[in-house]
């Protein structure tokens, strides 16, 4: 018998059968009523309202959002890069100190990173109040361990053993660590760390249209009274202004900055998140944040046992987790097989161009946002939450791909192009198959971001924890509060380890 | 003659298989020492021993009569490891890399320097003349070098930490027959070359013994025990033989 | 060195006294409102509400926008804000939480207030004249207002369950929640939805100002009467701003008249003629149907 026998890149491409049980549902719930509105939201694409006030209006959303972003970012940058220094065994090993101590701070981040920033700033605004630190601490916590994580990794990922060959010179320990991990850490900063930039502009975005401020908020209220022209404008301005920073970031990751000369570009790089952290400070500040007076603390009414045990009788929490599984699997399906199947239907470079553009708006697009204009002609369901996701995470996807595949050289798409065969499949076998394998290794650690963010469509989807977390606290009922922020973690972290399960396997059955 | 560095007793063993049986040898300064065997039998795990950077499981190794393990910052730096993968960081430049080998000897904030500049580079032009690669190369990034450049920015290395002994493992896998013998006469202080002071004392694994006439002194490794342990002009070709059947 | 840490401490202190010379003023009294329609009007109305009152009470009032209902009632919890325009249910659910909080007034139509179902009219749903008619809206594609409204959710949701219709009963076991009463407005007369229900008063003023397409959506009922909206303040005005300044601040909001050119502006905002007393136990049937809808715990 012939054994079945699947390749990366086939893998890659199978999830797209997820389309077949997304158009069922979707179709099933579907109604023609809301088809005009969605013809006005395409065509206002083009034909934005240019009135002085609504541009001002957007223009300072855009200022309150990507004040919010860069603070956060240049904080989190900071903390980041101390918390990694905690969390990294080979800093430990060098300083001699146990490891333990990594593990543990390892674990405690784990869980930091495994909230979603959306409910970081639902919890803070319960126990801050209206305090203009919420937006910007929601988002330094979790974007702090994301980042001290890829940081520790990196630090840990240097050979051990160069660092005993530099400590055999007699090299003290800090020696040690500048002179083998500060070349290591700080060309990160200028990739990894901004390309977490512009995710900090999004997730500011986001928690603005659930309420924090800033050009989110602008996208919201223009959306729900269906005025497309007013919110294309301020979409364009946000695309305008990602489009810039992207482009501008690209000239910044260029490694001939930093190669051989790490020192400078050590320095030039703290002074320039210096600056911007004073200006993001003073603009925050120009724009009405009261960021300097003290906030005090208000903790909700006493939590009782019996109310926690309630809880959980009360609420149907298996249906609401496999809610939740069914966005993530169906989002991370939809993200993963979409990018390179929209490459492969007419590989050419205005094509992919355009391709570009679109994930650029996919990316931006909140996915709250993304499920209202859906269920405007179907029924709120897990399909039009994960469709939302899908969507913006597909945006993010597509873009690492392309990116990786520039990158490559051309010669096997060539050799394959010579043979005559379509335009199409040389593309497959030349270009995608030799990134397949990188391909779905980002993917499923995809599938553990969309895992966390099935909280910011539950809340409009009508489906899942994010929409009973919604309820719940606009019930005041802390108990389900504190029970689905903990079945949140829990089932992130679970789906962190099967990931890293599945990675393994990838990894040795590829190898 | 003082002796630099002493094993006693040196046994080392993995999880199964021991690596290293009840190693005495003691090396005295100014002593060239090339050690042979076949691959596995424990020549680099012998070296690592003996610098300090693998711990037995039995014995002690001595620098000048003090355990290996609490010598000085200043005595580390008197030894000197040219490592078999060489143990370049990449993403600096070859000036950067060379000073690594004299941090021991440097502060805080030399290193630091060192990172943004390229300091002290008369000093890294020196070395590499001697490992007799061109200083054109200086500024360029380790990786931008071909595998035998890399091995002489490793050895202009080696050279810049002044060490008092080095140790070599197969420094000569990424060279060709020619280069490796004028790399080898200039590690063994063979011939001039500017005002450097080349470590007088050496030892080295070695997969030449076509090379071992510049060695004083031959130590022949078999399953992690000493084979033999002679003089240059004592080895026969019968001896050679039998340290690798 | 001690010095030296003394003058940069000093220095520190100027600088920020700069930039927040507003921290050393006199307190200002901070109002708010649940935001149960769009932002601009809330802004127009309540800074003129703000003005006023500062005038009047030779105080300063300024006016903080909340952009969700559970976050007005948070932040009144957390003494963020002094006096709020709250729905019925978050008035009660802020009374809960901040005990001893004092309601000030009431609208003249808060003491019997409505909410409309509303149709589209390719739905072909028949107005209703009883209660049990409501039934009529099995099956059909229906949204509520926001989760924490009072005329928007919770009385239309009890109303339904008393016509034994449940949620699960619309089409795919699911209401929609618009998130504001005019957005349910623009969903049910674009067809996204057939049905839905939200606040009269929001129905009338959109009438009035023409942003109804009356040929493509209906009333098909209205509700029995149930109080709703109230002012609810902190109950430590006293303290903070002098003796007897809470039933000052209630007289002055009670007194305004739209004889007067400026206040009739504020009171028509409101869509009101007048702002009565209000009391505690006009919102218990409120809190009764909150606690049954698991809205209030």
């Amino acid at each position: 018998m012939k054994k079945l026998y699947f390749s990366a890149p086939f893998i890659a491409l199978i999830p797209i059968l997820v389309i077949i049980p997304i158009s069922f549902e979707f179709l099933n719930g579907f109604h023609v009523g809301g088809i005009n509105t969605l013809t006005k939201f395409l065509i206002s694409a083009f034909n934005p309202s240019f009135d002085k006030f609504i541009i001002a209006k957007s223009l300072h959303g855009l200022a309150i959002t990507f004040s919010i972003a860069v603070f956060a970012w240049t904080i989190s940058i900071a903390m980041g890069i101390i918390l990694a220094l905690f969390s990294s065994y080979s800093i430990f090993k060098i300083l001699g100190f146990p490891s333990l101590i990594a593990t543990i701070i390892r674990r405690l981040l784990m869980l930091t990173r495994a909230t979603h920033e959306l409910i970081w700033g639902l919890l803070l605004l319960q126990i801050f109040g209206l305090d203009p630190w919420i937006a910007i601490i929601a988002m330094v916590i979790p974007y702090s361990s994301l980042m001290a994580r890829i940081f520790a990794e990196q630090i840990d990922a240097i050979d051990f053993d160069k660092i005993i060959s530099i400590q055999q010179t007699g090299a003290t320990k800090i020696q040690v660590i500048i002179t083998a991990m500060l070349p290591k850490i700080i060309p990160l900063i200028g990739t990894y760390g901004f390309y977490r930039l512009e995710c900090a502009v999004r997730g500011a975005t986001l928690l603005g249209v659930f309420g924090l401020g800033g050009i989110g908020t602008q996208l919201y209220l223009s959306t729900l009274s269906l005025n497309f022209s007013e919110m294309w404008t301020s979409l364009w301005i946000l695309f305008i202004a990602i489009y810039g920073l992207e482009k501008s970031l690209e000239c910044a990751q260029n490694p001939y900055l930093y190669i051989n000369r790490v020192g400078i570009y050590t320095i030039i790089s703290l002074l320039i998140l210096l600056i911007v952290f004073l200006l993001s400070f003073i603009s925050l500040l120009y724009l009405g944040f009261d960021l300097l007076s003290a906030s005090s603390i208000y903790f909700p009414s006493i939590i009782s046992p019996e109310n926690i045990m309630r809880s959980i009788n009360d609420l149907p929490w298996i249906k609401l987790i496999l809610e939740t599984l069914t966005i993530t699997i169906f989002a991370s399906c939809i993200a993963t097989a979409l990018p390179p199947i929209l490459l492969m239907l007419y590989p050419s470079k205005i094509f992919e161009k355009i391709i570009s553009i679109f994930w650029v708006f996919c990316r931006l697009f909140p996915p709250p946002l993304t499920s209202l204009l859906l269920i405007l002609c179907t029924k709120p369901s897990v399909s039009v939450a994960a469709l939302a996701l899908g969507i913006q995470n597909m945006g993010v996807l597509g873009r690492i791909l392309k990116e990786n595949i520039n990158k490559q050289s051309s010669l096997i798409s060539n050799a394959i192009s010579k043979t005559g065969s379509k335009k199409q499949l040389s593309w497959f076998y030349g270009k995608f198959t030799p990134q397949s394998n990188r391909y779905i290794t980002y993917s499923i650690y995809r599938a553990d971001i969309i895992l966390r963010e099935t909280v910011v469509v539950g809340v409009v989807g009508g489906v899942g924890l994010g929409w009973q977390l919604q309820e719940s606290l606009s019930s005041f009922a802390w108990e389900e509060v504190i029970l689905i922020t903990v079945i949140f973690i829990s089932i992130t972290l679970i789906g962190e380890s099967l990931t890293e399960i599945l990675q393994n396997k990838l990894h040795n059955s590829t190898q | 003659m003082n002796v630099h560095l002493e094993l006693f007793d040196i046994s080392l063993q993995n999880k199964d298989n021991h690596r290293l049986k009840g190693i005495n040898l003691s090396i005295k300064s100014g002593e060239k020492i090339a050690i042979l065997g076949k691959s596995g039998s424990g020549k680099t795990s012998l070296l690592k021993v003996a610098n300090g950077t693998l711990k037995p499981t039995k014995g002690l190794v001595k620098y000048n009569g003090t355990d290996i393990n609490q010598i000085s910052r200043k005595q580390k730096s008197h030894i000197a490891t040219l490592w078999q993968d060489l143990r370049l960081v990449e993403e600096l430049s070859v000036n950067q890399n060379i000073n690594i080998g004299i941090l021991g000897q440097k502060n805080f904030f030399w290193s630091l320097a060192n990172l943004i500049a390229a300091i002290e580079e008369n000093a890294c032009i020196d070395c590499l003349h001697a490992a007799q690669l061109n200083k054109n190369v200086i500024h360029k990034n380790v990786k931008e070098l071909s595998s035998g450049q890399r091995t002489r920015v490793a050895i202009a290395r080696l050279l810049r930490q002044k060490s008092k002994i080095f140790l070599a493992d197969e420094p000569f896998t990424a060279l060709d027959p020619h280069q490796s013998l004028n790399i080898l006469k200039i590690l063994l202080n063979e011939v001039e070359c500017n005002s450097f002071i080349i470590p007088s004392t050496c030892v080295m694994t070695l997969h030449q013994p076509q090379f071992i006439k510049y060695f004083s002194r031959i130590i022949g490794i078999k399953e992690g025990k000493i084979f033999f342990d002679l003089e240059s002009h004592e080895i026969s070709n019968q001896v050679i033989k039998a340290l690798y059947k | 060195m001690k010095i030296f840490k003394d003058r940069i401490l000093s220095l520190l202190i100027i600088f920020l006294s700069i930039i927040n010379q507003s921290s050393f003023a006199q307190e200002k009294l901070r109002i708010s409102a649940i935001p149960d329609q769009f932002p601009e009007k809330l802004n127009r109305l309540y800074i003129k509400l703000a003005d006023e009152l500062s005038n009047r009470l030779e105080i300063d009032v300024v006016y903080k926008p909340v952009i969700n209902y559970q976050a007005s009632v948070s932040a009144f919890r957390t003494g963020d804000l002094d006096m709020v325009w709250f729905g019925g249910l978050t008035g009660v659910q802020a009374r809960l939480q901040r005990p001893g909080s004092i309601v000030i007034a009431q609208r003249d139509i808060d003491a019997e207030f409505h909410s409309v179902f509303i149709a589209n009219k390719s739905s072909e749903i028949e107005p209703i004249d009883n209660i049990n008619e409501l039934n009529r809206l099995k099956g059909k594609r229906f949204t509520f207002g926001s989760e924490s409204s009072t005329s928007g959710r919770l009385m239309p949701q009890y109303f339904l369950e008393q016509a034994n219709v449940l949620i699960s009963d619309f089409k795919g076991a699911r209401a929609g929640f618009s998130g504001s009463h005019d957005t349910t407005i623009a969903l049910v007369a674009s067809g996204s939805y057939e049905a839905g229900v939200l606040n009269e008063e929001v129905w009338k003023d959109n009438l009035k100002s023409g942003n109804i397409d009356t040929s493509n959506v209906y009333v098909i009922w209205r509700t029995p009467a149930y109080a709703n909206y109230h002012w609810l303040a902190q109950p430590n005005l006293d303290e903070r701003f002098g003796k007897n300044f809470t039933s000052k601040l209630q007289k002055t909001i009670l007194s305004l008249n739209k004889n007067k050119p400026k206040q009739k502006e504020i009171l028509e905002l409101f869509g009101a003629d007048k702002f009565v007393k209000a009391y505690d136990y006009q919102y218990k049937d409120i809190e009764t149907i909150g606690r049954k809808l698991g809205k209030i715990r």
